[in-house]
């Protein structure tokens, strides 16, 4: 893949190599470099059900479900209603069955787990990779035995905030704690849980993270945006961040940016708000900012 | 001259008709008269989602009462959690949905009925609802030639589509038979000619079919949904308290002919009173119940299942049961006319007859079981957060991804509810005709593998509203169908009630039936 030229050329005789749709052989000298490769086009094989349902294959496997999205499930059919006993008789199957996909307590602390997992994502609109990886986290957590008297919810929430964190996606508690089932005590204990018993490859956080989030909130321009991204990285500079709440930080850049370009249109408290932090602390970090400056 | 101006002037309204506005205007009419009012109308519906807690000793029920639904301008949610406006071009290039945030008020109310305190009442986001380009709630609507073109945007595109995951979608105006309508009709029936009077009767979203059949040996049978097999007219009527035979044959017809039918139905009754009818229609509603339960059944099928398009809101049960039973009589009227020759049956491909869905309505429908969906899930989420003793709040029970992918699915795949599928349809952007073309196409539901040559065929009420000529070739020709230029849809009215007031101020007059009923509950 780095070179481009060895895709096209042969590599005994240095020949012009053809494609075929099974086959990638040299027009020269005959050499067969590849065969049997992926039809990745549409089946053309024809079955009986066709009409019905062309689907050969279910959906991928998820991390995001308890059984990986394996388990079966007894359908309605297509075509004719089932009338009177029949119908009962499947409907019972169908509601046994279901019981059955959750054979252990565990298993249905994962279903509770997973569910509110996916309702804070949602809520929060972080990409759905980041659910996976959530459910992952508490599935582990779980297998450690760290839930044992603990909250479920609190590890739902604590997986999210972890998550978010391994991913450099900024979202701070309080948001968190905002639309999850846990309070923030929860929250807390379970993510100290996961971070002692897990080791999860967590850093401090970089206030950056949050400016794009912040100055949309607050209506700011891109300008304002960048000018606050130099004085983060001006404040690194000058070691003054270590100590300091980042998303604290990040505020009182873009505080200070937007006093530079806009004038006085944006208030501290506002900035705080924002932020979850006082306003104490975008003044403290101003300060700090005008000195280094 | 006077031709010479007249061709100027007919050519400055052509060219308004073709203007951009006015292409897809049906298009965005509808779905704005949707975000208006349709929306509110379904959770209005809804109004309350009821749970089960509460049924255990000791324990306090609970219910989510439903408020204000909003919805905001299109916007896209970035990974690292900034909000900005999305247009529509952006979300075509990005592969994004072009969808807007919907929110609802919602409170959760605690205690038995009398004693009811509300626990916690927010305006919470409910999900996303895809926006049509170019209608209301769009981020380019009223935006000028310069502006479009700055956000990327085709000025002459004439809108009226969806973007989902960067695909625009065009839903696709359906036409079907005029709901609410009596319709009569000859049918055989074991070699026989029968006389039928058939209406679709549909109320919020449920439709069901009534129909009203005079067999072979003159007598009148009425089916609809949930009862098997049919029921005697005379027995129906007088379940719906029309009791003596003077009033029932009065109210059918005052022609002699079709009252000597009438009597010969009369003679044929095997109940003469209201208690006696519905006892009757009990035992074939619920054959083998007890007799509590036949009746309380008997009544339910009454005023769930049949002609359900009488109900209105603030009008009582009793009236709306001498309605219906009028309504009744007017199909056997219909039936005896047709009977006696004295009318023609009904024509189903006249335009009078035929109804327009256009995007509004269906998303309407869409929205209605996306709701109903939603309602689910929040009951069963507010028992889980119960049973496991959470603080109940309207924040943590909902969850906004259930709506958004009920709402974007079906577009997205064309798969309707209620089994439609073809619904949505790729905008066909072979060139800019085909897009015009594509906007104002409309669909009939019959089936393109049967003949159906009358309902192929350009019917002469289709002058000036339908396109004669525009018909594919092929399964498809004379089902598929395109507006006429200068072709205006009327929507609905807003206020049913409104209606009936100004008509009655132009001198209209109700049946004189109705008329007394109203007069002494007054009274009373």
């Amino acid at each position: 893949m780095e070179d481009t030229n060895e895709e096209v050329v042969c590599p005994e005789c240095g020949g012009r190599l053809r494609e075929t749709s099974t086959e990638t052989i040299c027009e020269e000298c005959g050499l067969v470099l590849a065969e049997d490769a992926i039809d990745h086009g549409p089946e053309w094989r024809s079955f009986d059900d066709d009409d019905t349902d062309r689907r050969r294959t279910g959906a991928p496997l998820t991390r995001s479900r308890h059984d990986r999205g394996l388990s079966t499930e007894i359908g309605y059919g297509s075509q004719t209603r089932l009338t009177g006993r029949k119908r009962r008789q499947i409907a019972r199957m169908r509601r046994e069955h279901n019981r059955a996909r959750i054979s252990s307590k565990a298993d249905s602390n994962q279903v509770y787990g997973f569910t509110e997992i996916g309702r804070i994502v949602t809520r929060l609109s972080l990409p759905m990779d980041t659910k996976d990886q959530a459910c992952t986290l508490f599935k582990s957590a779980q297998s450690e035995g760290l839930l044992q008297g603990r909250s479920l919810e609190g590890f739902a929430a604590a997986s999210i905030y972890a998550t978010c964190r391994t991913l450099s996606l900024a979202r701070t508690i309080d948001e968190i704690v905002d639309v999850a089932r846990a309070d923030e005590d929860e929250l807390k204990v379970a993510y100290d849980a996961l971070n002692r018993d897990l080791g999860l490859p967590t850093g401090p956080i970089d206030p950056t993270e949050y400016l794009a989030r912040y100055a949309s909130k607050l209506d700011l321009d891109t300008a304002v945006e960048r000018r606050a991204r130099e004085y983060v990285s001006r404040l690194l500079e000058a070691g003054l961040i270590s100590g300091r709440n980042p998303s604290g930080v990040a505020a009182a850049c873009l505080y200070a940016a937007a006093c530079e370009c806009d004038g006085d249109t944006l208030t501290q408290t506002d900035a705080a708000n924002v932020a979850g932090v006082a306003a104490v602390t975008i003044r403290s970090t101003v300060t700090d900012l005008r000195e280094i400056a | 001259m006077a031709t010479e101006m007249n061709r100027s002037k007919r050519r400055d309204i052509s060219r308004e008709y073709f203007s951009k506005e006015r292409l897809a205007e049906h298009h965005y009419r509808s779905f704005n008269a949707f975000l208006n009012r349709g929306m509110q109308e379904v959770v209005d519906e809804k109004a309350t989602i009821d749970t089960d807690i509460g049924d255990k000793e000791g324990e306090e029920p609970v219910h989510v009462e439903l408020g204000d639904v909003r919805v905001v301008t299109p916007r896209v949610r970035e990974a690292d959690g900034s909000e900005e406006l999305l247009y529509p071009q952006e979300a075509r290039l990005r592969n994004i949905t072009y969808s807007a945030p919907v929110f609802m008020e919602m409170s959760i109310v605690k205690g038995e009925e009398g004693d009811q305190r509300v626990v916690d009442s927010t305006e919470t986001k409910i999900g996303r609802m895809p926006i049509m380009v170019g209608s209301e709630k769009c981020n380019i609507a009223g935006f000028s030639e310069e502006e479009l073109i700055e956000i990327g945007e085709d000025p002459a595109d004439p809108g009226g589509y969806f973007i989902v995951n960067g695909s625009e979608r065009v839903l696709m105006t359906s036409e079907d038979l005029a709901p609410n309508k009596i319709l009569a009709e000859y049918d055989t029936k074991y070699g026989d000619e029968i006389q039928v009077a058939k209406t679709f009767s549909q109320r919020r979203g449920y439709r069901a079919l009534v129909l009203c059949e005079r067999t072979r040996d003159g007598l009148l049978e009425v089916s609809f949904p949930s009862v098997s097999g049919s029921i005697n007219f005379v027995t129906l009527v007088r379940a719906l308290g029309l009791e003596s035979d003077e009033e029932i044959v009065h109210k059918v017809s005052n022609d002699p002919e079709v009252v000597k039918y009438m009597l010969e139905n009369l003679e044929e009754a095997k109940v003469q009173t209201e208690e006696e009818a519905i006892e009757a229609l009990g035992k074939r509603v619920a054959s083998g119940q007890g007799k509590n339960y036949q009746l309380k059944r008997a009544n339910y099928v009454i005023d769930r299942y049949l002609l359900p398009h009488l109900h209105e809101d603030g009008v009582p049960e009793e009236d709306v049961r001498i309605n219906k039973a009028h309504y009744l009589c007017r199909m056997a009227e219909a039936c005896f006319e047709l009977a006696l020759g004295r009318r023609e049956s009904d024509d189903k491909d006249h335009y009078a007859n035929k109804r327009l869905k256009v995007s509004g309505d269906l998303m309407k429908d869409l929205f209605r079981t996306a709701l109903n969906k939603l309602a689910r899930d929040v009951k069963y989420q507010l028992e889980r957060a119960n049973m496991r003793n959470r603080t109940l709040s309207v924040n943590t029970v909902v969850r906004s991804d259930v709506l958004t992918e009920r709402l974007e699915h079906p577009i997205a795949t064309g798969n309707w509810v209620g089994g439609r599928s073809g619904v949505s349809q790729l905008v066909d952007r072979t060139d800019f005709m085909g897009v015009l073309s594509h906007l104002r196409r409309l669909r009939s539901p019959l089936s393109r593998s049967q003949p159906h040559f009358e309902a192929r065929d350009l019917h002469a009420t289709q002058w000036g509203r339908i396109c004669p000529s525009e018909t594919p070739e092929g399964p498809n020709c004379g089902l598929v169908k395109n507006f006429a230029q200068a072709m205006e849809l009327s929507q609905n009215v807003e206020d049913e009630q409104e209606l009936k007031r100004e008509l009655a101020s132009m001198g209209v007059q109700g049946i004189p039936g109705i008329e007394g009923v109203n007069r002494t509950t007054a009274d009373d």
